[in-house]
């Protein structure tokens, strides 16, 4: 076990050093000098030195990185372009809470409609039912989110125009707002775990434990419930950060096309101002959310079958 | 008898009927996109004043946006703009990510320490974060001091810096294993050299799965463009690209669903008929697999 997390940890180690590092690199690969831009019409030597010095450029590149992330381990992640001396993280601090809340949403609901829809197919094997949700899911999965996104738009319209209930088609502020983003979200994560959660309860239907516990005349919602959803929903932890990694650039997609004012909206709007150090900072705070859903759904996997070996 | 070509690959490919359709289809999508213009010839930039926002007509099949241009002309246009990132980025996966993925998965060592730690650097960025930090942030001075191409040439760096890793991961893997093989290791008993080795049992096994993985990937390229042309990253105005026609008329939903529904219908098909023929070729590729469809 030790060895098994020094080797996570090495790799955490790396992986953060390769986000943080380009981000930075790419950051100062940017043609043009940054604070000229920052001085607008002003051109004055004094002023120029000082917001150099004020911003670190003054210094070494490799100064200038650890600099940067020592910052952010400090959760300082440097001060705009856009507005002179204001602290980027003042500026994605709002971001946040509403790009977790809704990929956290999105993410909650994936798992909760995949489990079911997956075991639901795989308990009526080749039924019409299976095939139904087989179908569906593939849908999901297949149809990008941007022709989702106007598809039920297109629905909400329509329903609208008939008098019936709808729903907002954007914005920000009710609960209301949440339902077309979230369902948009989760829709491709819905058909990658019902698919996963069908083919691993599958498997674990013909294993001898279930065999045994139907033979020992156990009633089989306790078959289901107890042998085979904890053995199926195994393969289903592992998506768990890849599935997070997938919302990160649908945050993007969504974000902007709901006007949802979180991270991705953020980050678009910084790019129309060029104003790099906030594009870096929210390119970071998400790569790291993937990490650590990365590294947390590696160590549950450990946690929840103990077969895997801690090599 | 049955001609080499009937056994090859190539020919159960054609002969599995979703293989067939997929192929057909693509094959009519890319000659409409390449010879729509000789055919239809309106501009997709003209505006048409006599006709803003008009629904599909005979003048117009597909009706006209707020600035009266084509919207047929248009989807075409995008087509073609979607399709060649799509066929570039993969050139460049092909080429850079395929022989540097066989390089190191073949010979290892440095090779393979350098090449695998680069890919996992790259890694570290989840999705498309990586090309949409790389078009954000050079972008506009591109656009500036090269022009529009140049800046289409970005969103396709951007693209490749996210494909070739994979394509390079999944080439190792496949080549660390062929490497183990029974009739590689004869190969070399038999003292046969690295070169004879590689051309002989390496290539000829890994072409149709490299084949397969492309294919597979131009849907993660064209969505991939749509995105970064959604989110203002990719083609500018006035030229477009399917992803970004769908931006463009998703706003104007109630007046001209047109706008939204000849773009979104056409990825949706796109992604569809590469998803179906990369399913095919791996099928057809697959040697362990009978001569399907007799």
């Amino acid at each position: 076990m030790t060895q098994f997390l020094t080797r996570r940890a090495l790799s955490l180690i790396f992986v953060l050093f390769s986000l943080t590092f380009l981000t930075f690199l790419i950051g100062r690969l940017v043609p043009g000098d940054p604070i000229l831009v920052l001085m607008g019409p002003r051109r004055d030597p004094d002023t120029y030195a000082r917001l150099r010095h004020l911003y670190g450029l003054d210094r070494s590149l490799i100064e200038q990185y650890l600099r940067y992330v020592g910052g952010l381990l400090r959760g300082d992640f440097g001060l705009s372009f856009r507005y002179e001396g204001r602290p980027v993280r003042e500026l994605i601090a709002q971001g946040v809470p509403i790009s977790l809340l809704v990929g956290g949403l999105a993410l909650a609901l994936s798992v909760l409609a995949g489990v079911p829809l997956g075991m639901f197919a795989a308990l009526r094997h080749n039924s019409l039912v299976d095939r139904g949700i087989v179908g569906l899911t593939l849908a999901f999965y297949a149809v990008p989110s941007f022709v989702l996104i106007p598809l039920l738009w297109a629905l909400n319209l329509a329903a609208y125009r008939a008098g019936w209930p709808s729903l907002p088609q954007a914005g920000w502020g009710r609960p209301a707002h949440l339902v077309l983003p979230i369902l948009v979200l989760a829709a491709t994560n819905i058909g990658y775990i019902t698919r996963l959660m069908r083919s691993s309860t599958l498997e674990v239907l013909r294993d001898d434990y279930v065999r045994t516990a139907r033979a020992k005349g156990l009633r089989e919602r306790t078959v289901v419930l107890r042998h085979v959803l904890r053995n199926a929903i195994l393969p289903v932890l592992t998506m768990l950060g890849p599935a997070t990694a997938f919302l990160v650039t649908g945050a993007f997609v969504v974000e902007n096309l709901f006007t949802i004012p979180g991270i991705g909206r953020i980050s678009i709007e910084a790019i129309g101002q060029r104003d790099y150090p906030v594009i870096q900072g929210t390119t970071i705070i998400l790569g790291v959310t993937v990490v650590i859903m990365n590294t947390l759904t590696d160590l549950l996997y450990r946690v929840f079958d103990p077969r895997i070996e801690l090599d | 008898m049955r001609s080499d070509f009937q056994t090859s690959p190539w020919g159960r490919l054609v002969r599995s009927p979703l293989g067939a359709l997929s192929l057909v289809t693509l094959a009519l999508v890319i000659v409409a996109a390449l010879v729509g213009p000789l055919i239809y010839p309106i501009d997709p930039t003209t505006p048409d004043f006599g006709a803003i926002n008009a629904a599909p007509g005979l003048f117009h099949p597909l009706g006209t946006d707020r600035l009266g241009r084509d919207t047929l002309a248009r989807l075409l246009a995008g087509l073609r703009i979607s399709l060649l990132v799509a066929v570039v980025v993969e050139a460049i996966n092909l080429v850079v990510g395929a022989s540097l993925g066989l390089l190191a998965g073949f010979f290892g060592g440095w090779a393979d320490a350098l090449i695998s730690r680069l890919a996992d650097m790259l890694f570290a960025f989840p999705g498309l974060l990586l090309a949409i930090l790389v078009a954000a942030v050079f972008g506009a001075w591109v656009t500036e001091n090269y022009g529009a191409t140049a800046r289409l040439l970005l969103v396709v760096i951007s693209l490749a810096l996210v494909g070739w890793p994979l394509m390079a991961r999944y080439v190792r893997g496949q080549v660390l294993g062929l490497r183990q093989r029974d009739f590689v290791l004869a190969a070399r008993a038999l003292g046969q050299r690295d070169l004879g080795i590689l051309r002989l049992h390496i290539l000829p096994n890994i072409t149709g799965l490299v084949i397969t993985a492309a294919t597979l990937d131009v849907v993660n390229v064209i969505v991939g463009e749509a995105t970064l042309s959604l989110l203002g990253l990719g083609i500018q105005p006035p030229s477009t690209s399917i992803g970004k026609m769908i931006v463009e008329g998703a706003p104007l939903l109630a007046q001209n669903g047109m706008l939204v529904a000849a773009p979104a219908i056409t990825l949706t098909i796109l992604v569809l008929l590469f998803s179906f023929l990369g399913d095919a070729l791996r099928d057809a590729f697959d040697p362990t697999r009978g001569i399907a469809g007799g």
